[in-house]
């Protein structure tokens, strides 16, 4: 077992914050990976989330109704990857580091 | 993955398989301002029609669809044109429409036009109102009505064309909607949020024109009722109805 815990994501066009209109499961509740999770709404539209993860909600980092910035927790997970071996890194967290820019953007 | 319909003006669309369970298309109509990606694909409703076979399209005007500056080209014919026109060149008979607002109004036009092509209908986030009410049609968007602030909130928009939705703006409103003659033999299912003020008076229409329901969202807006759980499951339920269900209609 290991927690995880999912931060808000680039939502693109620019947002940098979104409201949490409702939560789609709540702590204890099991949810599969990309089942619906929360729907958010930004200053231009409403979006659902799915769920990155199969697993136990183990904590909301946001009530309804609350701001989020992106990059803030927004959900922690329990999942049954073992993350614990030392030296392997859980299978989720690379994805980050491939996103990096290597060069800025050329606007 | 979206493909282009070659023509006068160019449609980006989309088309999804389902399972034999479902042999009916469902063809979604976004609202003004959109795409059938900020509508319907980053709301979720990929997910809830998993099984369901679908068509998106950018309308004309909207995202990555062909964008003409002059007001004939957006009116609600011209809109139905080229819906029939994807669909011809899919080679799809029927569809069922997921719409919503500007999209349930031309769900609503395709339905009465060639009603040949079209089964059972959801309009979502539409009523009978003139949406344009207190609008300024020569600069939309400048105004405080209800439409004043749909159409500032999508002309600021990443991707929209602000010259290409004023157009559309005065194509529409050129054409206010009327509840008579209302489609006939097409089963009808209204959902918009509670504090959605566009959709004023969708409850008389719905009874006017026989729907099969009336479904108020709760505390969602014209905005955050698109991807509301309640609008997804009460609009998968009315579309997987067995078809006897709507006899009496």
């Amino acid at each position: 077992m290991a927690e995880q815990t999912f931060t808000l994501p680039d939502l693109g066009e620019g947002l940098v914050e979104a409201t949490v209109l409702e939560w789609l499961a709540e702590p204890g509740e099991r949810i599969e990976r990309n089942q619906p999770l929360v729907e958010l709404e930004t200053t231009k539209s409403a979006v659902e989330i799915p769920s990155p993860h199969s697993g136990v909600i183990v904590r909301l980092h946001a009530e309804e109704g609350a701001v989020v910035q992106v990059g803030a927790a927004l959900v922690t997970f329990e999942t049954e990857q073992a993350a614990g071996i030392v030296g392997t890194v859980p299978r989720e967290e690379e994805r980050p580091s491939r996103r990096v820019r290597l060069r800025p953007p050329a606007e | 993955m979206y493909r282009i319909l070659p023509a006068d003006v160019p449609l980006r669309y989309t088309t999804a398989p389902g399972s034999a369970r479902h042999p009916v298309p469902v063809l979604l109509l976004h609202g003004f301002g959109s795409s059938h990606e900020s509508n319907w694909v980053r709301t979720g409703w990929g997910r809830a029609l998993e099984g369901f076979p679908t068509v998106g399209l950018d309308l004309r005007g909207h995202g990555n669809s062909g964008k003409p500056h002059t007001d004939e080209a957006y009116t609600p014919s011209v809109f139905v044109t080229d819906i029939v026109l994807l669909l011809d060149a899919l080679g799809i008979e029927r569809v069922d429409i997921i719409g919503y607002s500007m999209g349930s109004r031309l769900a609503w036009e395709l339905a009465l036009a060639r009603p040949d092509r079209v089964r059972r209908a959801v309009l979502g986030g539409f009523g009978p109102v003139n949406a344009f009410a207190g609008a300024d049609l020569d600069r939309p968007g400048t105004d405080q009505s209800p439409f004043g602030q749909v159409h500032r909130a999508a002309a600021a928009l990443p991707g929209n064309d602000p010259a290409a939705l004023a157009a559309c703006t005065r194509g529409q409103a050129a054409h206010p909607f009327t509840a008579v003659p209302a489609p006939a033999g097409t089963p009808l299912l209204f959902v918009a949020g509670e504090r959605d003020g566009l959709a004023d008076g969708m409850e008389r229409l719905a009874q006017d024109t026989g729907a099969a329901g009336a479904l108020r969202v709760a505390r969602r807006d014209h905005r955050t009722t698109v991807s509301a759980q309640a609008f997804k499951k009460s609009a998968v339920e009315f579309l997987a109805r067995a078809p006897a269900a709507f006899s009496a209609v």
